[in-house]
């Protein structure tokens, strides 16, 4: 398949607050200019609370702004609608979470495929790539298991054979290894800048673990909602 | 898998789904068990109907209330062309005495024999002798023109249940009188039997006796003028007419409409009229008992829709996982009323075995009018497919409330 095209992400004067006006405000992004070309690998690093998080969720679509605009090759879309935003993220990003957050009821092989039979890919094209996603990530012979029967190393091979299921040109990992032991952290880094170089495609890195931003050329940290330092390694 | 690997109705919380098709069942039998025994009474009664071999039926308001029955009868068949018997019946419950025992409460029935044979419908033609062995086959020797001076033949005709259970046999004398006193009661000759087509009103119509209708007449102080209360005493008169009349409504509603015309006094109706009335009331009673059904069915699609509820609220993490790796908000949907659907059908499947074996189980182990209304139900394919169609349509309704709530999580929150 052919991988759709990294896209190149800029955000705005991008802010978002939870519960605006409510009792339980938070304001997590502070008006955030940035500007992502495509095929970077880029980390985020940063404090537990200060808008990591948040700042992914602009980035792919998950989330909408409250103010400001998020645009991909110079086109808003941002502040679409759930609909259409669904659907770039169903075809364009991949996303790794730290909790793997793969569905307990489905097999690693279905948890793969799942994306794909979202974006309608035929039986037996989904099978084929499916097995070869996960031979990719080290876990042929593992199809059939259960994610409660995988170790938390293997339970992030398969997030990550299943965010590549639709070949995204854009690639987001929140906190990746965070819930891994060094070893698996090891081997979960060399996967991911393995993936991600075969294919091009851009790599926002959420972490605050400095072991994990190395495979990053351009360092991201922020603080209370804002940016606060951007550093492109030479 | 189910299509968007929703977990599949029974792979989690296996005790709320089998609450859940449960409660659909119960609210599904419900409604089983009253559509198919009401509706079987009501076939049965319609079958009953259309089995008799009279077509048309005058009846009077008071008891016993046709007078001059013998000459109104006469007067029909000779005046309406296309009617072939008219048949006057008096019922009174008389007493009876063996040579040994007695008094026993038995129901006598006068008829004019030649006339009562034809309007005897083709099941109950069968447990009659024919000709009836009653002696005087048009009554008119004993009756003699209303003077009832004529001579009796004094034969009778018993019931087989009263045959077995009081041992008169044919060619015994029985006593037949209007009270329980044996010096009143006169001697009869048992001339033959019928049978009692079994029915739902169950052993109190199976002791029953057939005699001319001049003898009981006289017997019992409805026979001859002036001393009779209601002279030439009748409670009915069944009209048969020729056969192309009979499955005629509009033809046979004009003889209906002439006969009237005869005795303006009485009712007349015919039986397609009565079939019909019968027909229309039992699909108002089936609708009324849905309608009474929907109460069991509401609460049970409450129950489902708050078993999908819970349910979405478990996979709040699942659901917001999906709507964040971009699947749109139909599978989503999809899954849900996936799971609904296949709630509400093993809750209708369910429902309709138990109604059935509660059905069953009633007609088998029940007693008296309840056993014999149970036995008598119809289990009707469109109904019950229309009853099931229903419920999974309605099963959408309780789907609907939980995608709603499903496709409402915010899923930065859900992810969190
Ligand atoms: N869905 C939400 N609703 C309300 N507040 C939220 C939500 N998500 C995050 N927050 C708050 O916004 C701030 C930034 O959160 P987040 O972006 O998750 O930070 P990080 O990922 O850097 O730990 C925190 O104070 C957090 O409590
Ligand atoms: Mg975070």
């Amino acid at each position: 398949m052919i991988p759709s095209p990294a896209p190149t992400i800029a955000l705005e004067a991008a802010t978002r607050t939870y519960d605006p006006g409510g009792p339980d405000q938070v304001r997590a992004l502070r008006g955030v200019d940035l500007t992502i070309p495509p095929g970077e690998v880029l980390s985020v690093e940063g404090p537990s609370g200060c808008g990591k998080t948040t700042l992914l969720n602009l980035i792919g679509l998950i989330d909408r702004p409250t103010s400001g605009e998020v645009r991909w090759d110079g086109v808003p879309v941002g502040s679409r609608g759930e609909r259409d935003r669904a659907r770039l993220r169903l075809e364009r990003v991949g996303f790794i979470f730290q909790r793997f957050y793969l569905l307990p009821t489905l097999t690693a092989r279905e948890n793969v495929e799942l994306p794909m039979r979202a974006a309608r890919v035929p039986p037996t094209e989904r099978n084929r790539r499916a097995s070869g996603l996960l031979e990719e990530v080290g876990l042929s012979g593992r199809e059939r298991a259960y994610p409660h029967q995988l170790s938390g190393g293997e339970e992030q091979r398969v997030a990550i054979a299943r965010a590549l299921a639709n070949s995204p040109g854009l690639l987001l990992a929140d906190e990746p290894t965070g819930e891994l032991d060094t070893a698996s952290t090891d081997a979960i880094l060399d996967l991911l800048q393995r993936v991600r170089q075969s294919r091009s495609a851009t790599l926002v890195l959420v972490t605050h673990n400095p072991v994990v931003s190395r495979i990053a050329r351009r360092h991201l940290t922020m603080r209370d909602g804002a940016i606060v330092g951007d550093v492109t390694e030479a | 898998m189910t299509p968007w690997g929703l977990g599949g109705a029974l792979r989690h919380s296996r005790l709320q789904a089998i609450l859940a098709v449960a409660a659909i069942g119960a609210a599904v039998a419900l409604p089983v068990v009253l559509v198919s025994v009401g509706g079987g009474v009501s076939a049965h009664e319609l079958a009953n109907l259309e089995n008799a071999g009279y077509q048309i039926v005058i009846s009077a308001s008071g008891i016993h209330g046709i007078e001059n029955a013998h000459a109104l009868a006469h007067r029909i068949l000779s005046t309406v062309a296309s009617t072939t018997a008219a048949s006057p019946v008096l019922s009174i419950a008389i007493d009876a005495f063996t040579a040994t025992g007695g008094p026993t409460p038995i129901l006598a029935e006068g008829v004019i024999p030649d006339q009562f044979t034809p309007t005897l419908g083709p099941t109950e033609d069968g447990l009659f002798p024919n000709p009836l062995p009653l002696g005087d086959p048009t009554d008119d020797l004993h009756f003699d023109n209303g003077t009832y001076v004529g001579p009796a033949t004094y034969d009778v005709l018993i019931s087989t249940p009263y045959e077995s259970a009081s041992g008169v046999k044919v060619g015994d004398r029985l006593w037949l009188g209007p009270v329980a006193n044996r010096s009143q009661a006169i001697a009869y000759n048992v001339t033959g039997t019928f049978g009692v087509p079994p029915s739902l009103l169950g052993p109190t119509g199976a002791f029953a006796i057939v005699l001319p209708l001049s003898d009981l007449q006289v017997m019992t102080g409805y026979g001859p003028a002036p001393s009779a209360v209601i002279p030439d005493a009748a409670d009915t008169i069944e009209v048969s007419v020729t056969g192309s009349v009979a499955t005629n409504p509009s033809a046979l509603n004009a003889v209906r409409a002439q006969v009237q015309a005869l005795v303006p006094f009485y009712g007349v109706s015919s039986l397609t009229q009565e079939a019909q009335q019968l027909q229309s009331a039992s699909s108002v009673l089936t609708g009324f008992y849905l309608a009474l059904s929907s109460v069991g069915i509401s609460v049970g699609l409450l129950f489902l829709a708050l078993v999908l509820l819970r349910r979405v609220e478990a996979d709040r993490r699942s659901i917001g996982v999906r709507r964040a790796l971009g699947l749109p908000g139909r599978s989503i949907a999809a899954g849900i009323l996936l799971d609904g659907i296949v709630l509400a059908a093993l809750g209708a499947i369910v429902g309709l075995v138990a109604g059935y074996l509660l059905v069953e189980s009633i007609a088998t182990w029940a007693k008296g009018t309840v056993k014999e209304a149970a036995s008598l139900a119809v289990f009707s394919p469109p109904v019950l497919a229309a009853l099931v169609v229903g419920i999974l349509l309605l099963s959408l309704l309780a789907s609907g409330v939980a995608t709603r709530s499903a496709l409402k999580i915010d899923i930065t929150e859900a992810l969190r």
